[in-house]
C-alpha cells in the first residue's frame, strides 16, 4: 500500500463518503438523519447563484465538511484563467473552510467562450508545459491544496506523445498537486480505449490520489458515456476495493447528476463505498 | 503555448463553434495523422450544442411551448451558432435570449408576444438565483431587493398564472408592468401585474411615507393602507420591520 504522501504532506484526513449537494437536495440534504461525511458542490453553481442555493450550501456547511469541485477552471485551455472565476472560487473556498478543492484535467473555453463541457487534451508534453504553470498559479490564489480529476474522454485528441497515466503523472508531479481518481472515468476510459483498468491504475501516481470518485455510467453499442446516471456498476466496486488497497482510505464521493434518483437512493450507494473503506480499513 | 498546442485548440475551436459534417471533416483535415473515430470526436461537438439546448429548455418552457417544436428547434440551433456561452455558470446562456428572440419575430413568424415572454421568463429565473439577499432586520418598510420591474405591450402575468388553460391563445395585447421579485423566505419568485395598491406599497417603501401620511394626502382609509402593507408584506414585495 502506498503512503498518501500528498495527503500527509498537507494534513489532509480521509474524509469519509460523501454525496454531491444537487438542486433536488437543497431543501432535503440539510436536514437528513442518515450518515454523510462530507458534501461535495460545484462551484459554478454558487459563484453567480444567490436565493435557495446559498441557504442550502450555508446549511450544509454547518454540518459537514464542504469540498469544491469545479467544472469551470479551465486548467488546460489557451485562454488565461478567468480572474473573476478563480477570484470568487479562491472567497468560496475560503467561506466553507475547505481543506482541498478539485477541477478536471481538460479544457472547457475557448475564445473567452464557456462550452460547458470537459473538453479532453492531447496528452502531448507540450499541454504538461502549458498547464503545470497555470495549477501552480491556482494553488498560490487560492491557498489551499488542489486535486486535479482524471477526465473520462471518448476520443485521443491528436498529436499524442505520451500514455494517459504518464501524462497524469507528469502533469500532477510537475505541479505539486493531488490526484482526484475518479475510479468509474478508468473503467469507462478502459472500455472504450481498449486497456486493462487495473494496469492502468497500477501505472498511476497512487501516493497522490486524496480523493476517488464513483459514479455510474451509459452503455451504448459503440461506446460508453460517464454519464453519472446510474447506480455504480459492480466493474467499478471491484475496481474500487483495487484502488483502496493500493492506496488505504481516501475520501470518496458518489456522483450522481443525471436521472437523480431519491436522495435516499444516493446515500445507499454512499452507505456501500463506506462499507467497502471499512472493509480496506480492516485488511 | 506551443504552436502545435495553439494550432490543436485553434482547430477544435473551428468545429465546436459550429459541429457537423463539413466542420468536422476540416477538422481531421488540420490534423492528417488522427485516427482517432469521427463518431468518438462529434460525441462533444453534440455535448457542446446540447449543454446550450438543454439550459434554454429549462429556461424558456413557455416559449418553447409557445412557438412549437419546429420553430424552437430552429431559433435555439441558430441561437447556438452565435456562441452565447460566454459565463462559467450555464444558465446564464440564457441572459442574450429574449434579445435574440426579438430580433427574429417577424423573420421567423413568431407570435408577437414571444419577445415578452423571452424577456418574462429570463427574469423570473434572474429573480430566483438573484445575489440580492434580503436584509433581516429591517429597521424600516423596504422595497425586496430582488425587484424586478418589466413594462411590456402584452398580459403576461395573468396569461402565465392561467397556463394551461387556453395557453393556446396566447397573452393578451395590452400594457402591463410587471413585478417579480423573490420571498425572502420561500425563496421562489412571485409576480403581479403592478396594481395601484402595490405601486402605493412600493412608493411608500422607496420614499419612507408612513401609512398616516398617505391617508392624510389621499384621504385613503389608514386601515386599508395598513392592510395593503401587511399583505404585500407577507407575499414578500415590501419587506417590513419586526412588529
Amino acid at each position: 500500500m502506498v503512503a498518501t504522501t500528498y495527503a500527509r504532506r498537507h494534513g489532509l484526513s480521509p474524509l469519509g463518503v460523501g454525496i454531491g449537494l444537487r438542486r433536488s437536495f437543497y431543501e432535503e440534504l440539510p436536514r437528513t438523519q442518515r450518515t454523510l461525511d462530507w458534501v461535495e458542490i460545484i462551484p459554478e453553481n454558487f459563484l453567480s447563484l444567490g436565493g435557495r442555493s446559498q441557504r442550502a450550501l450555508d446549511a450544509c456547511a454547518e454540518r459537514w465538511p464542504v469540498l469544491p469541485h469545479g467544472v469551470g477552471l479551465d486548467i488546460g485551455g489557451p485562454d488565461a484563467l478567468d480572474e473573476d472565476y478563480v477570484t470568487g472560487l479562491a472567497a468560496l473556498v475560503k467561506r466553507v473552510d475547505a481543506p482541498f478543492f478539485s477541477d478536471h484535467l481538460c479544457y472547457s473555453r475557448l475564445g473567452g467562450v464557456y462550452l460547458h463541457d470537459l473538453l479532453p487534451l492531447p496528452f502531448t508534453e507540450a499541454v504538461v508545459e502549458h498547464v503545470v504553470p497555470r495549477v501552480r498559479e491556482v494553488v498560490a490564489r487560492v491557498g489551499r491544496p488542489f486535486l486535479l480529476e482524471n477526465p473520462s474522454y471518448y476520443a485521443n485528441m491528436p498529436g499524442g506523445t505520451l500514455s494517459e497515466a504518464d501524462f497524469l503523472r507528469h502533469v500532477v508531479e510537475e505541479a505539486d498537486c493531488g490526484l482526484l481518481l475518479d475510479v468509474n472515468n478508468v473503467y469507462v476510459n478502459a472500455r472504450n480505449h481498449g486497456y486493462d483498468a487495473r494496469s492502468f491504475v497500477d501505472a498511476l501516481p497512487l501516493e497522490r490520489v486524496v480523493q476517488i470518485h464513483l459514479a455510474g455510467h451509459t452503455t451504448y453499442p459503440d461506446v460508453i458515456i460517464d454519464t453519472h446516471g446510474d447506480r455504480v456498476c459492480d466493474d467499478v466496486w471491484s475496481l474500487y476495493r483495487y484502488v483502496l488497497a493500493r492506496t488505504g482510505p481516501v475520501s470518496t464521493l458518489i456522483e450522481w447528476d443525471q436521472d437523480i434518483p431519491s436522495m435516499a437512493a444516493v446515500l445507499d450507494e454512499a452507505d456501500l463505498a463506506r462499507a467497502a473503506l471499512r472493509e480496506g480499513a480492516g485488511r | 503555448m506551443k504552436p502545435s498546442l495553439k494550432h490543436f485548440f485553434d482547430s477544435m475551436g473551428s468545429y465546436l463553434a459550429r459541429p457537423g459534417g463539413e466542420s468536422l471533416e476540416r477538422l481531421y483535415t488540420a490534423h492528417p495523422e488522427w485516427r482517432a473515430p469521427s463518431s468518438r470526436v462529434s460525441i462533444y461537438g453534440d455535448f457542446v450544442r446540447g449543454h446550450v439546448r438543454t439550459a434554454l429548455e429549462k429556461l424558456f418552457p413557455l416559449l418553447r411551448g409557445a412557438v412549437g417544436a419546429e420553430a424552437w428547434l430552429a431559433l435555439v440551433e441558430d441561437f447556438t451558432l452565435t456562441r452565447p456561452a460566454r459565463h462559467h455558470e450555464v444558465n446564464r446562456v440564457g441572459e442574450g435570449f429574449p434579445a435574440f428572440v426579438a430580433d427574429a419575430v417577424s423573420s421567423r413568424g413568431l407570435p408577437p408576444y414571444a419577445p415578452a415572454l423571452a424577456r418574462f421568463e429570463w427574469s423570473d429565473f434572474a429573480v430566483f438565483v438573484s445575489q440580492a439577499e434580503a436584509p433581516a432586520p429591517v429597521e424600516r418598510l423596504t422595497p425586496n431587493p430582488t425587484l424586478v420591474v418589466l413594462e411590456q405591450p402584452f398580459r403576461i402575468c395573468a396569461w402565465v398564472r392561467a397556463r394551461g388553460q387556453g395557453a393556446a391563445r396566447g397573452p393578451e395585447a395590452g400594457d402591463e408592468l410587471a413585478l417579480l421579485w423573490r420571498h425572502p423566505e420561500r425563496l421562489v419568485t412571485y409576480y403581479q401585474e403592478a396594481t395601484p395598491a402595490a405601486l402605493l406599497v412600493l412608493k411608500m417603501a422607496v420614499e419612507g411615507l408612513s401609512a398616516s401620511d398617505v391617508a392624510t394626502a389621499t384621504g385613503m382609509p389608514e386601515a386599508d393602507i395598513l392592510e395593503s402593507v401587511a399583505r404585500l408584506s407577507r407575499e414578500g414585495l415590501v419587506l417590513a420591520p419586526l412588529a
